[in-house]
């Protein structure tokens, strides 16, 4: 066979798009897949909460403080008599939902600037920049204590947090895709877009985004995981979540009593375990996707 | 006849470091309509910027055009906002350029960039704008195009993405394609084929050409007009017959003699020693290509030559020839 045979060959079969390959390359991965699946059953598990369950995760009950597990509370009941395996229920719908809609902003604010920044350069990626700087160097704790003090009331805590977390973590996200841009749009396909008259808003869109989209991707996953942590942290200072709502950092936040710590132990070990986990498991599916989506891997 | 482009003086220079330095310094050439015009000089003389001048395609905030006119079928377009250009872009002027491999972007399909194009200057349906991506795609010369326009550029050679390059760039018929290297990166039996289908479609659609190159040879196939292009300046413009039996200008002569004959047995080619000075170390004043010249006098060092006509349709700056020598006031 000559060599243009079999490039014909090669050619006959239909080409499968680079989105099809990451595919098919993310479910041979074993890891990615295991992480996968268990991070979907716990997001199922947290939204169907009260068809699992229905005892009250507020509800103080004095009867039954600190009871370890009994096949009455799978996971024992808590320093107020709350049940610890409904709460954690409850619990994973605040920490997930702070992180899919905090992964969900950071991305937005962090692709738009970013994208704008490295696409039309000079001034404007000049001010842009100096404003992500002065965001990221904005002192954190200070920031959530005035920004809780002014919201506190007029939105939930829960968006209070979202809205603290997100506004001061997209400066990184938005550093990476701009210099993600900087590097795409020297690439040749950018400048023959712009000689057949395309917008830059379409070139943005439609011809650097998706060549970056596998970065997008990992970060707005891995920034996930980074926003979960966030959560538990501040929850766990008493900054974050506030009590009457369960998540896996103020459920932890009992676990400051040293009685609790030491020999209460199904009252904290199940939310730790739980972020753990979850972390991890994010962590897996970022580390496949990268695999996938990175073209020098590509067969 | 109108000109379909007309340059004037255009300077195009670059911020380096807070300092203008002019990589395409006081070119003045025209094209006329339905002809090939070849621009020729070692890589670094200026040819892409000139040509990325004429779209206003220039790196932003980098490169700026500080000079000059250019015109496009009588009309000033150097001024243009870049609302204005992104009508002409693609629809009148079109451009085609050295790296098929990068030019295509890899995540969309053949079928979908030509699409592209089509909608981007056409009110029509998509199922139309395939309809006539699958003609371009014939009229390229790309085989089993039902197939090939729903893949994805990564799986095709260089001289096929060319051709794609091609057949995007003709898509709305253009009056101007400005060919920038575009067989440069191919093999030399593939370059054959683009070159002639370059041809065959500039027949066929009347359309003028820029051809840039740094291979005469490719000329000699092609073109009509010829300008040669110096550190920034032309040095020699002229018809193609004119060039090739009657080299004025050191530096085309040396160019002609590097250009590999199949007559003619030579053991080493010639190649034109030292190389094309850089942005920053243009000489301010005498010739450019006086450190590099065989016929160099001392009075190259301190009069700039300018460009004048020496014969009929035959213009040349150089010393050597007494119109060239500004001082002595001819013109
Ligand atoms: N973006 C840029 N910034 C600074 N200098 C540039 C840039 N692009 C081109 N140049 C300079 O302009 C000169 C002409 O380059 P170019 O037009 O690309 O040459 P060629 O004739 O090979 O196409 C070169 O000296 C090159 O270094
Ligand atoms: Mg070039």
């Amino acid at each position: 066979m000559t060599l243009a045979d079999k490039q014909e060959a090669l050619t006959q079969q239909k080409s499968p798009s680079p989105w099809t390959i990451a595919r098919r390359k993310f479910v041979k991965n074993k890891l990615a897949m295991i992480s996968l699946t268990f991070l979907l059953t716990v997001i199922i598990l947290s939204i169907l909460a009260p068809y699992i369950t229905t005892k009250d995760i507020v509800r103080i009950d004095f009867t039954q403080i600190s009871q370890p597990p009994s096949s009455e509370s799978w996971l024992g009941t808590d320093t107020n008599g709350r049940d610890v395996f409904t709460r954690m229920l409850y619990a994973g719908r605040s920490s997930l939902t702070v992180g899919l809609t905090c992964m969900l902003f950071i991305t937005l604010i962090g692709t738009a600037v970013g994208a704008i920044a490295g696409y039309f350069g000079g001034k404007v990626d000049q001010w842009l920049m100096r404003f992500t700087d002065f965001m990221l160097m904005f002192p954190f704790m200070i920031f959530v204590i005035v920004l809780n003090t002014i919201l506190v009331g007029k939105i939930s805590g829960l968006w209070t947090l979202i809205i603290v977390i997100s506004l001061l973590s997209w400066g990184g996200f938005a550093r990476v895709v701009r210099s993600k841009v900087l590097a795409e749009k020297e690439n040749e396909y950018v400048l023959a877009a712009q000689s057949i008259g395309c917008k830059p808003y379409k070139i943005i869109m439609k011809h650097l985004l998706p060549n970056i989209a596998s970065i997008i991707i990992v970060q707005a996953t891995l920034m996930m995981a980074v926003t979960i942590v966030a959560e538990s942290g501040l929850s766990f200072l008493g900054l974050g979540v506030p009590p009457d709502t369960p998540s896996w950092g103020n459920m932890l936040f009992e676990a400051r009593n040293s009685d609790v710590l030491k020999e209460k132990v199904w009252i904290w070990v199940p939310p730790a375990v739980a972020i753990t986990l979850v972390i991890l498991s994010i962590n897996f599916i970022g580390e496949g996707l990268k695999d996938a989506l990175n073209p020098k891997s590509r067969r | 006849m109108d000109l379909m482009l007309e340059v004037k003086n255009l300077k195009t220079g670059f911020d380096i470091d807070g300092q203008i330095y002019h990589a395409v310094d006081d070119v003045s050439f025209s094209v006329e309509p339905g002809k090939i015009v070849g621009i020729v000089g070692e890589s670094g003389c200026g040819k892409s910027v000139m040509s990325l001048s004429v779209m206003q395609l220039l790196p932003k905030g980098i490169g700026q055009i500080t000079g000059g006119e250019i015109k496009f079928q009588g009309k000033n377009i150097e001024n243009y906002t870049n609302n204005q250009m992104n009508q002409i872009r693609g629809k009148d002027i079109s451009m085609i350029f050295q790296e098929p491999m990068t030019s295509l972007n890899p995540v969309f399909t053949i079928g979908s960039q030509i699409e592209e194009i089509i909608l981007n200057h056409n009110k029509i349906s998509k199922a139309e704008a395939r309809e006539r991506a699958i003609n371009l795609l014939r009229q390229v010369g790309i085989p089993r195009v039902e197939t090939i326009i729903d893949e994805y550029p990564h799986q095709l050679s260089g001289g096929m993405r060319q051709r794609i390059m091609i057949a995007i760039a003709i898509a709305c018929q253009p009056q101007l394609l400005i060919a920038d290297e575009p067989t440069t990166a191919l093999d030399v039996t593939v370059q054959a084929q683009i070159l002639e289908l370059l041809k065959k479609i500039q027949e066929q659609n009347n359309m003028s050409i820029i051809l840039i190159t740094h291979d005469l040879g490719v000329v000699a196939e092609l073109c009509d007009e010829v300008i040669i292009m110096y550190a920034g300046k032309i040095v020699e413009r002229t018809n193609v017959d004119k060039l090739f039996y009657d080299p004025q200008h050191p530096y085309t002569k040396l160019l002609m003699a590097s250009i590999p004959r199949l007559d003619i047995e030579v053991d080493t080619l010639e190649t034109i020693q030292g190389i094309v000075p850089s942005l920053k170390n243009m000489p301010k004043v005498g010739c450019r290509f006086m450190d590099r010249c065989p016929s160099a006098m001392p009075q190259c060092k301190t009069i700039t030559p300018k460009l004048a006509e020496i014969t009929d349709n035959h213009e040349v700056a150089c010393l050597l020839f007494e119109a060239s020598n500004s001082e002595k006031g001819v013109s």
